[in-house]
């Protein structure tokens, strides 16, 4: 009989942690519509400065050499943005992208790592708690939190930092890694170089030269203007497509919880079936036996 | 009144889109204002008051925190960092 109660209690268990990760994974529903959102409405301004910027650039040697964000020096020091969440329970959301920055360092950048010249900035609470255990080297000791209020001013400030750091030379290139969101199911982790900029090869020579503007201040100042929030677009486009694609995540992987509970529930609930039997034959069986006693005396 | 098409867009949301008769901005050399048939012009803002005048004679203002202008074709697309209607 205690067995039966058991399976009882182990049911009732199961039973609450499936209301849990259904719970979590409509919430992940929702917010993921709001992160896809996001993403659309960052669009419209991504898409102009591109067009903008391809406008402005005549040639790209001579953007080259108006900026100090394009400037290709010797690779000493890099930094390595990752971005990963503050919450789990989302699959191998966070492990992916650990993984391919370690990847990453060992196979792009492990001579300026074993000088010990590769920093890290975490975005992300779960990036940071890995990578500050295998005591990597990682910018002012600290998870930088953009999640809790994910808005453009925060990502601002972060970009600022990376940007001014660059101009100080204190590294000599930025990469990213983030999860890119595809769609619900799948994300892909991608490695973006941020900094130095890469200006992007002209194409059918005199088409820009069409529309005759006019600049104000003048060509060089309104391009290295824009070249700086070209490079926070993309940082923010980073973190929203990260963040698009943790709760794509994880509401994958509570999908995949739930299914499981309901299996398991399906288990208990046999098991707990045959027990009953077993008990109710077993009474019985001592009942007969019990009366056919009786009889023969 | 001839009319042109404006958009104003910053990272986070689209602040403003449709036909306007002009459209005054703060640029770093001065103010100025964008009417029909404006020549093509790309100019940096300060931060300031954007002033609308839409196509049916209402006047909307919005306040911009750096950007960037550009007109082209009867089009005025302006870029800002930050911005809230007033």
């Amino acid at each position: 009989m205690a067995n039966l109660k058991e399976i009882r209690n182990r049911i009732k268990s199961v039973k609450s942690t499936q209301q849990i990760t259904k719970a979590m994974k409509m919430v992940s529903a929702a917010k993921l519509r709001r992160a896809q959102d996001n993403i659309i409405m960052l669009r419209p301004y991504a898409g102009k400065l591109r067009d903008l910027i391809d406008n402005l650039q005549g040639n790209s040697s001579e953007a080259e050499a108006l900026s100090p964000l394009t400037e290709n020096r010797s690779l000493d020091k890099v930094l390595i943005v990752v971005v990963t969440s503050n919450k789990g329970l989302c699959g191998a959301f966070n492990a992916n992208v650990n993984k391919g920055t370690v990847q990453l360092i060992q196979e792009k950048y492990s001579e300026q790592y074993k000088a010990g010249n590769v920093s890290l900035l975490c975005i992300g609470k779960y990036g940071f708690e890995f990578f500050n255990k295998r005591k990597f080297n990682i910018l002012d000791n600290k998870n930088t939190d953009l999640f809790s209020q994910l808005s453009f001013d925060r990502v601002n400030e972060v970009a600022d930092r990376v940007i001014s750091g660059f101009v100080q030379k204190e590294w000599d290139r930025v990469e990213v890694v983030f999860n890119e969101f595809k769609n619900v199911a799948t994300q892909r982790r991608v490695n973006e170089v941020v900094l130095p900029i890469s200006m992007p090869e002209q194409t059918g020579g005199g088409k820009t030269s069409s529309v005759d503007y006019i600049f104000e201040p003048g060509r060089e100042e309104i391009l290295s203007d824009l070249l700086p929030k070209s490079i926070k677009i993309q940082l923010f486009k980073a973190v929203l497509e990260s963040n698009a694609a943790e709760h794509g995540a994880r509401m994958t992987a509570m999908d995949k919880a739930t299914e499981n509970a309901n299996e398991l529930l399906g288990k208990l609930k046999l098991y707990y079936n045959t027990a009953r039997q077993a008990a109710i034959t077993k009474e019985l069986l001592e009942i007969v036996g019990g009366a056919n006693a009786l009889e023969s005396n | 009144m001839k009319t042109l098409h404006a958009d104003i867009v910053t990272p986070d949301r689209k602040i403003f889109s449709g036909e306007v008769q002009s459209i005054q901005l703060p640029g770093s050399e001065g103010s100025f204002e964008i009417l029909f048939n404006h020549a093509p012009i790309v100019a940096t803002l300060e931060t300031g008051k954007i002033r609308i005048k839409t196509a049916d004679g209402k006047t909307e203002l919005i306040k911009g925190v750096g950007g960037v202008v550009e007109v082209s074709n009867n089009k005025v697309s302006v870029l800002l960092e930050k911005a809230e209607s007033i």
